[in-house]
């Protein structure tokens, strides 16, 4: 019985191998050739900017406080104009498990997940990412939404100038 | 005590308390805004809605506002509770602004916890939002009056309970606004307070602002080293930064509330000369080294020249376990027991204060509860300014406050001021029954039911102290006349503790100078800026062989110690400190020591290579320095197991627990019996008095960069009188002469101050730093700056 067991052992294997030769190729030679990837693919993480071109980022530690890897590490600090930014702002990629739900906790879409997924290297400290790496120059997801209109403090524009607000009080007036 | 049902669960609760109270007792969320227990009720949020099925009251009522009665029944559950919450949730939002990404109190905020805890999720309202301009209210507190939901806690705080008088409520509907009428720092002393009480991020920490979140920072329940009070505080740091400290809650002390000079001097900690490593004679080295070095010489020191040439040092600033070492490591090598306070009268005064029997001390709680209060050559602000709050309590409760003191006093509340210079008070208080007004003050003490005599130790000294003991007896009628006695250090009456049993008598500047002692070994104190004769000091620290400094300051003793030994400062390591009432009370270590991120990426991204220093070679605390080198292998709670056994009077210190109220010592012993002849100066000689200025005179908050702003501009005090009968006008400048040096300074007029003295605040980085509060006043000659030329 066992001779022959190992003599379709022997033949099956070339078998298999002519049988497919003919069939659709389904590997993708990368780097040559790019897969198109699901447009909810969860990559590189990027530190998006609002219409205006400044910082979305406002360092307000969400996304580090939710982040179950703790891979992101940040501190926040405040511009002349009274705008909060990110002093500093680090992503730990060798660590990062690309879960996206510091996307989901930043409430000014400043943190996006991109399909970027090329970011392997020999050197470990080159996976840590600094913001200066991770600011990229366009909106990313939601191009026309801008933190600083909704949150009524005079950043992007005057107190009282935002959509949705009033001129400040006059607290000396005593009209009814 | 009231016995009532809560949703079915039952709880009793203390007379005169809430159903609010009740249901915070049971766990129960009731959410509310304007409730806070320190400052009470006043029904203004409408938040706290309950349904009394049971009782006097029945039906929605406010829960704040219902007290608790015996087989009450309370519902937090019906219906029309949960909607009528849910509403009032709604309306308070209607305004608030969409911000709490760029606002600090965010993961911290009753606001955020307590809507959703009324059940208010999603806006519905589309209207538009109120606006408001804010205002700069200086560089401590940040407003940002969109988020106000005009819950009035603010104003109760800082007008009603602080005392402070710029602050209010103005305009009225829509426009309600909370905040100076101008623009302007915050006068009060107490101007933090608002930071904590306000329920949302109205008011938030200038100082720490944008630094970080709730979650991210290190917290451990400790007490404030400003003072002699020992307010408990709970400091917050991260990435070893020490960032903020905010009050604690020991109702027996400070009850929820700190000072300025607590809150935002705390940055020392953090301060960019502070020393962190070990030197010998300037050079940096490693610390085993260092320590096995000192080790070696002081061995040999005793060996050729006997323990007597040995001086020990401690420190109102080291906690109590390493003052006790520092007492063992007397014994060890044969050396005269330790000071623990390098100002001699200080000391002395500490001294007395831990005589007194422990049922004659009054705590602050006491003290707020009292109706006569005499305070006797203290200024509270300066010296201990949460002891001005509970005078103000005192007086809102209907007490009368005495003041005998030279200063011009200020305090947050009604009062009776007599200035009387320090040379009159101490005299009248050695013969109380020949001045009119200290006989017909003993009058009243006698006939008032909880009186407190407040005694400040820097004015009085010990002497002083002594005799306003005797004076508290002989107005002792049908009830005891408590003393509330004013230190200078955190561990004072520690100190007090274990100096009693040494030789008072002898005198550290005189041995130095006579070449009587070869070696000192100071802990965290620079007897250099505190002794009372700074220059003096200096010189007789130079004769030394051997100076060894433990300490966290960056002082110039610390620069010029033979072998210096870093210490971790009170928020990187447990200890005990004992306060001015004898009131034990433990800290624990909020961070570890290391350079903060911020220094070493100097502000920027934090460097990426890995730590370049070996392990274990940041710096250790004090007690584990000493233990080293009394080869004493106990841990923090068998050190303290240890101290139980030869001092009895501190037996529950082995209980104590970091946050906790902290534990009364027992009566130590007999009342000291040591008696100083000081020479108090006659009336009539013009004479300066240094004093404690409110900021900067203690040697933390002298490091304390954020309070640089505080401080004030050097000037010398005079009566308006005194200054007309010699020709002077108000704001000339001056010339000083003393025995410590002549000065250039503005003459500034204060009518509330005593006659025939001058006044000068000890402010450091100033050319008055070379004063010392704590002494007796200084004969001195004044000239304009015309005549001296």
């Amino acid at each position: 019985m066992s001779i022959w067991r190992d003599i379709k052992g022997t033949i099956e294997p070339f078998w298999i191998t002519l049988r497919n030769m003919f069939r659709p190729v389904v590997t993708v030679e990368y780097p040559e050739v790019r897969t198109e990837l699901a447009p909810r693919y969860r990559g590189r993480l990027i530190l998006t900017r609002d219409p205006d071109g400044q910082e979305r980022c406002v360092a307000c530690y969400l996304c580090s406080a939710a982040c179950p890897v703790d891979c992101i590490s940040m501190q926040a600090t405040e511009a002349e104009d009274g705008r909060r930014y990110a002093a500093w702002f680090r992503i730990n990629f060798s660590r990062c498990i690309f879960c996206g739900l510091c996307t989901e906790a930043c409430p000014t879409m400043a943190i996006q997940v991109t399909g970027f997924f090329e970011m392997a290297n020999r050197n470990p400290l080159e996976t840590v990412w600094e913001k200066e790496e991770l600011l990229v120059d366009h909106c990313g997801q939601e191009p026309d939404y801008n933190f600083y209109h909704h949150a009524g403090i005079g950043v992007a524009a005057a107190r009282g100038e935002n959509p949705g607000e009033d001129k400040p009080v006059d607290v000396k007036d005593l009209m009814p | 005590m009231p016995t009532l049902t809560i949703d079915n669960q039952t709880v009793i609760v203390a007379e005169g308390g809430s159903v609010l109270d009740a249901a915070i007792a049971l766990g129960i969320v009731v959410p509310h805004y304007c409730y806070h227990p320190a400052l009470g009720a006043v029904g203004a949020c409408r938040q706290c809605a309950v349904t009394i099925l049971e009782g006097s009251q029945k039906g929605l009522k406010m829960a704040c506002l219902i007290p608790a009665e015996d087989d009450m029944q309370v519902s937090t559950c019906e219906e029309e509770a949960v909607a009528f919450r849910a509403q009032v949730g709604e309306w308070l939002m209607t305004n608030h602004p969409h911000d709490c990404p760029v606002c600090d109190e965010g993961g911290e905020c009753q606001l955020q916890e307590m809507t959703i805890g009324a059940g208010h999720g999603i806006r519905r309202y589309r209207g538009n939002k109120r606006t408001y301009l804010n205002q700069d209210l200086g560089p401590f507190v940040a407003q940002e009056m969109n988020r106000c939901i005009q819950c009035y806690r603010c104003v109760r705080t800082y007008k009603d309970y602080c005392g402070g008088e710029d602050f209010g409520v103005m305009g009225s509907q829509q426009r309600v606004f909370f905040g100076r009428f101008k623009d302007g720092p915050l006068e009060s002393d107490f101007s933090g307070n608002l930071i904590d009480f306000c329920p949302t991020g109205v008011f938030t920490d200038r100082t720490n602002r944008f630094r970080t979140r709730s979650w991210d920072l290190q917290q451990a329940p400790s007490i404030c080293p400003h003072c002699s009070l020992g307010c408990s505080i709970l400091p917050g740091g991260r990435y070893q930064e020490l960032q903020r400290v905010r009050a604690g809650g020991n109702r027996l002390t400070n009850d929820s509330f700190i000072c300025d000079r607590a809150r935002f001097g705390s940055d020392w900690n953090n301060h960019p000369k502070r020393p962190r490593e070990a030197r010998i004679s300037g050079e940096k080295v490693e610390f085993p080294y260092a320590l096995e070095l000192l080790e070696e010489r002081l061995e040999k020191l005793v060996e050729e020249y006997g323990g007597e040439t040995l001086r020990l040092l401690g420190s109102p600033r080291a906690s109590f376990e390493a003052n006790l070492l520092l007492k063992k490591l007397a014994e060890k090598y044969g050396a005269p027991a330790p000071y623990y306070d390098a100002h001699p009268r200080r000391a002395f005064a500490a001294r007395m204060a831990a005589s007194i029997p422990s049922g004659q001390l009054a705590s602050l709680k006491q003290l707020r509860e009292s109706d006569l209060i005499l305070l006797v050559g203290v200024d509270p602000l300066a010296e201990a300014p949460v002891l001005a709050l509970a005078l103000r309590q005192a007086a809102r409760a209907g007490a009368r406050i005495v003041a005998l003191d030279p200063r011009p006093l200020e305090l947050p509340c009604d009062f009776e001021h007599h200035p009387l210079t320090q040379e009159s008070l101490l005299r009248g208080l050695s013969a109380p029954e020949e001045n009119e007004l200290l006989e017909s003050l003993r009058q009243q003490l006698e006939t008032s039911q909880r009186p407190v005599l407040v005694g400040g130790g820097e004015l009085l000294g010990g002497e002083g102290l002594r005799l306003l003991l005797h004076f508290s007896e002989s107005c002792c009628g049908s009830h005891d006349c408590l003393i509330f006695p004013v230190l200078h250090g955190p561990n004072s009456f520690g100190g007090g503790i274990l100096g009693a049993t040494g030789d008072s008598n002898r005198n550290l500047i005189e041995d130095l100078e006579n070449g009587n002692v070869r070696a000192l070994i100071c802990v965290e104190t620079d007897p250099a800026i505190e002794h009372s004769e700074p220059g003096r000091m200096q010189l007789a620290l130079s004769r030394l062989e051997l100076l060894a400094v433990f300490d966290h300051l960056p002082t110039n003793t610390v620069a010029t110690a033979d072998i210096f030994l870093p210490t971790r400062t009170i928020y990187e390591c447990a200890g005990t400190f004992i306060n001015n009432e004898g009131r034990m009370q433990a800290f624990d270590p909020v961070l570890e020591p290391g350079i903060p991120i911020v220094v070493t990426g100097s502000g920027g991204h934090p460097p990426r290579q890995f730590e370049t220093t070996p392990p274990g070679s940041a710096p250790r605390s004090a007690v584990h320095l000493l233990q080293w080198l009394l080869k004493d292998r106990n841990d923090l709670f068998g050190l303290r197991r240890q101290i139980i056994k030869e001092l009895p009077c501190l037996r529950d210190l082995d209980r104590l627990a970091a946050g906790d109220n902290g534990r009364r010592i027992a009566d130590c012993g007999d009342t000291l019996e040591e008696s100083r002849t000081e020479i108090w100066a006659q009336e009539g000689e013009l004479q300066v008095l240094p004093i404690t200025a409110r900021y900067g005179s203690d040697l933390y908050s002298r490091w304390s960069q954020s309070l640089t702003s505080r401080f004030e501009e050097p000037s010398v005090w005079i009566h308006p009188v005194e200054a007309a009968e010699r020709g002077f006008v108000n704001g000339q400048k001056v010339v000083l002469r003393t025995v410590v040096g002549h000065f250039h300074l503005p003459l500034v007029f204060k009518a509330k101050m005593a006659r025939g003295r001058l006044i000068v605040p000890c402010l450091p980085g100033t050319p008055l730093e070379v004063f010392t509060p704590g002494g007796l006043s200084l004969p001195c000659k004044i000239y304009s700056e015309v005549d001296n030329a």
